[in-house]
């Protein structure tokens, strides 16, 4: 049975909020002399969850113990101001815990943020040098994997050359690959990979692979994106609000926090009119995103056919009424506006509901507006963002785990024959 | 799930130690030491004209604004000494004091950044600091054997080297940790109330004033002379111009004085650092 190379043990971090300065040096005062001297518990240091309390501090991590055995690599997951950085700097030794204990074995590197250390006035050379120094290399380590890590970058030309010229991407590159050749018992990644383009994400999760695999080391990984996290990972954990959520296999707990995290904003339904989005023309009764799962635990990926279903009160008789569906992107952008065939309605509840075909959007959040209209041209009534939704990525046979490119990603027919055989 | 304190290498909690690291640790951090070292002197001088020249500019300059105002206008005497030698010699190690420990009092400050996201013993980057400092120290002192070397053989200024001359480096090393000293002192403070950062550039530039830079000690009147000799910096200054040339007023209890001084706020200064280290790093 492989050893446990980390042990957290009920693990604890306090933030104070508020800016620090008056009266913090009293209370330095009054914490030493109750902890250090009369021997009482911090009196800053409190579990509970009053609002006063809250008020003052923040309890960014809480009660978190967990083990990590030799050559796991565990990827953590949770929204934003969850404590997944928080608990990866405690394990670093950036940040000292408030309470509790993380015991361990082997050397630890940490890679927060691409380009520790480095300084735009040093030149490629100088920086590749002081960066690994700094990350823990020793000076025959770095001299032994130099050309290695320039060529990795693929910067060559410009190595005597200060980084400030670098472009981004250049700069980005360089950093990764002294970075990426780290040869540490524990890495610690955080989410490092959300710059760079494509290619250099996939480059690095692609080292990142092959350091985890072949070379047997145990790997920390935050990540906001599922689909490097699945293909990365053994076991994963689940932070919600500095609190463990779930840990343990990997797609079990992925898809766990994919459906908690969606299911609120897949449906909204009034119970009567007056207390209903609209106007004195139509009042939203319900609306409903309803995927077409066999196990309603599956994950919401992009092969999922889904139903719009909604349901309205009209306000008056005889109308000519039509709806539409408009779909956006987070940023704003419209993918598609479908409308439904126009009818006369009277007085009363209309329903309506549209299928949209899996294998037609591409993995990400979106969210729905819906428009009612009479007369084909006269819009009733706006609701917008009445529904949001994010699908997660679903990849069979293809060794690429940057994002995939395109709103849309329709699986087309797409052939490729070979129509002749002959040496060139 | 606890097998013993014994089979793990590390341990992280809420206690800091005063110790802080073992030799080991910062042994094995020597290259990065040597790096940043590096890293200060190429920064400073990245995209100069004069490049590492500044480095014996800066004191040339303020040895002719010395000499000019101190001397020549003020009037200062400076016994046998040339004034030149005299203000050179104060120079160069004043400038070696005041800039290790405003170069280091702000330690946590700069390097927040860089401190909040990886881990190394955090002493590396003071020391650094105090490295470099001593580096150019070393290219200043040529200068100033120079012009000791210059005023031996054109004037009937003559040195009488003694066995004093033994305490030169010994003047040097006790300044360099009672620089390091408060610098790591003050990088505790300034990082937790910023306010004391003015304090430091303000201190330094009085502090100067009851330090025997710009005069020596036999000059200063009896009944003031106690001040300028609660300096702990005081004998160190008188003992460098003595050992080196020939001139200084000095007994042993003042030496002892600076020495026990610059020992106690060492001690003291590191294990606040090493206490407070770990913990500044969510304030700063």
């Amino acid at each position: 049975m492989p050893e446990v190379v980390i042990e957290v043990d009920r693990l604890y971090k306090k933030y104070n909020l508020g800016t620090i300065g008056t009266g913090s040096f009293r209370q330095d005062l009054q914490r030493w002399w109750t902890t250090a001297i009369v021997k009482k518990q911090d009196p800053f240091f409190q579990t509970d969850n009053s609002p006063e309390a809250r008020k003052k501090s923040i309890l960014a991590l809480q009660d978190i113990s967990f083990e990590v055995k030799h050559g796991e690599a565990i990827g953590i997951i949770g929204s934003n101001g969850s404590g997944k950085s928080t608990l990866l700097k405690i394990i670093s030794r950036i940040v000292r815990p408030t309470h509790g204990t993380v015991r361990g074995r082997g050397k630890v590197s940490s890679l927060l943020e691409v380009g520790t250390g480095f300084h735009p006035e040093l030149t490629g050379r100088e920086n590749i040098y002081i960066s690994g120094y700094i990350l823990g290399m020793s000076k025959a380590e770095i001299k032994t994997k130099f050309d290695e890590i320039v060529a990795f970058s693929g910067v060559n030309d410009f190595i005597d050359t200060p980084v400030k010229r670098y472009s981004s991407g250049m700069y980005v590159r360089l950093a990764f690959a002294v970075a990426a050749h780290l040869e540490p018992d524990i890495l610690i990644v955080d989410e490092v990979l959300a710059v760079g383009d494509a290619d250099f994400q996939k480059k690095c999760l692609g080292k990142m692979r092959e350091v985890s695999q072949s070379n047997g080391r145990t790997i920390l990984f935050v990540s906001h994106s599922m689909q490097a996290i699945k293909n990365l990972c053994d076991k994963a954990m689940w932070l919600n609000k500095g609190k463990m959520q779930a840990f343990g296999e990997v797609a079990g707990v992925v898809n766990k926090y994919l459906t908690t995290v969606q299911q609120a904003k897949l449906k909204q339904s009034w119970d009567v009119p007056q207390t209903a989005p609209g106007n004195e023309w139509v009042r939203m009764r319900s609306v409903e995103l309803i995927p077409h799962l066999e196990n309603p635990d599956e994950p919401l990926d992009i092969r999922v056919p889904l139903t719009v279903k909604f349901s309205f009160w009209n306000m008056h008789d005889n109308m000519y009424l039509s709806a539409g569906l408009h779909l956006f992107t987070p940023a704003g952008e419209c993918i598609f506006d479908v409308p439904s065939p126009s009818r006369i309605c009277d007085k009363g509840i209309v329903e309506g509901e549209c299928y949209i075909p899996g294998n037609l959007l591409n993995d990400g959040p979106y969210y729905f507006s819906m428009v009612i209209v009479k007369d084909t041209s006269v819009p009733l009534f706006n609701f917008e963002e009445c529904l949001t939704f994010e699908l997660d990525d679903y990849r069979e046979n293809i060794q690429w785990y940057g994002k995939w490119w395109g709103a849309v990603r329709p699986k087309l027919p797409f052939h490729l024959t070979q129509t002749e055989s002959v040496l060139l | 799930m606890s097998k013993g304190k014994a089979v793990w290498d590390w341990e992280i909690n809420s206690k800091t130690s005063f110790w802080g690291h073992g030799i080991p640790e910062l042994w094995s951090y020597r290259h990065l030491m040597v790096g940043l070292v590096r890293r200060h002197f190429l920064l400073n001088y990245q995209q100069t004209v004069l490049g590492p020249l500044w480095i014996l500019f800066q004191p040339i300059l303020t040895l002719f604004t010395y000499v000019l105002v101190f001397n020549k206008i003020v009037g200062i005497q400076t016994g046998s000494i040339p004034p030149v030698v005299f203000y050179a010699s104060g120079i160069v190690l004043w400038n070696f004091f005041s800039e290790s420990f405003t170069g280091t009092a702000s330690t946590f400050k700069d390097n927040a950044q860089l401190f909040g996201k990886v881990y190394f013993p955090r002493i590396i980057m003071p020391i650094s600091v105090i490295n470099t400092h001593a580096l150019r120290l070393l290219i200043q002192l040529l200068l100033l054997f120079m012009v000791v070397g210059y005023y031996s053989i054109f004037s009937s200024f003559s040195i009488h080297f003694n066995i004093w001359i033994l305490a030169f480096p010994f003047t040097i090393i006790l300044i360099g940790i009672f620089g390091l000293a408060l610098g790591l002192l003050f990088s505790v403070i300034t990082a937790k109330y910023r306010d004391i950062t003015n304090l430091v550039t303000l201190g330094v530039r009085l502090f100067m004033f009851i330090t025997p830079v710009i005069y020596p000690l036999s000059t200063v009147p009896e009944n003031l002379r106690w001040l300028v000799q609660l300096n702990p910096l005081t004998p160190l200054f008188e003992l460098f111009r003595l050992s080196l040339l020939g001139e200084g007023y000095i007994t042993s209890y003042q030496l002892l004085y600076s020495v026990v001084i610059t020992l106690l706020v060492l001690v003291g200064a590191t294990l606040l650092f090493n206490k407070q280290g770990d913990k500044l790093i969510d304030v700063v």
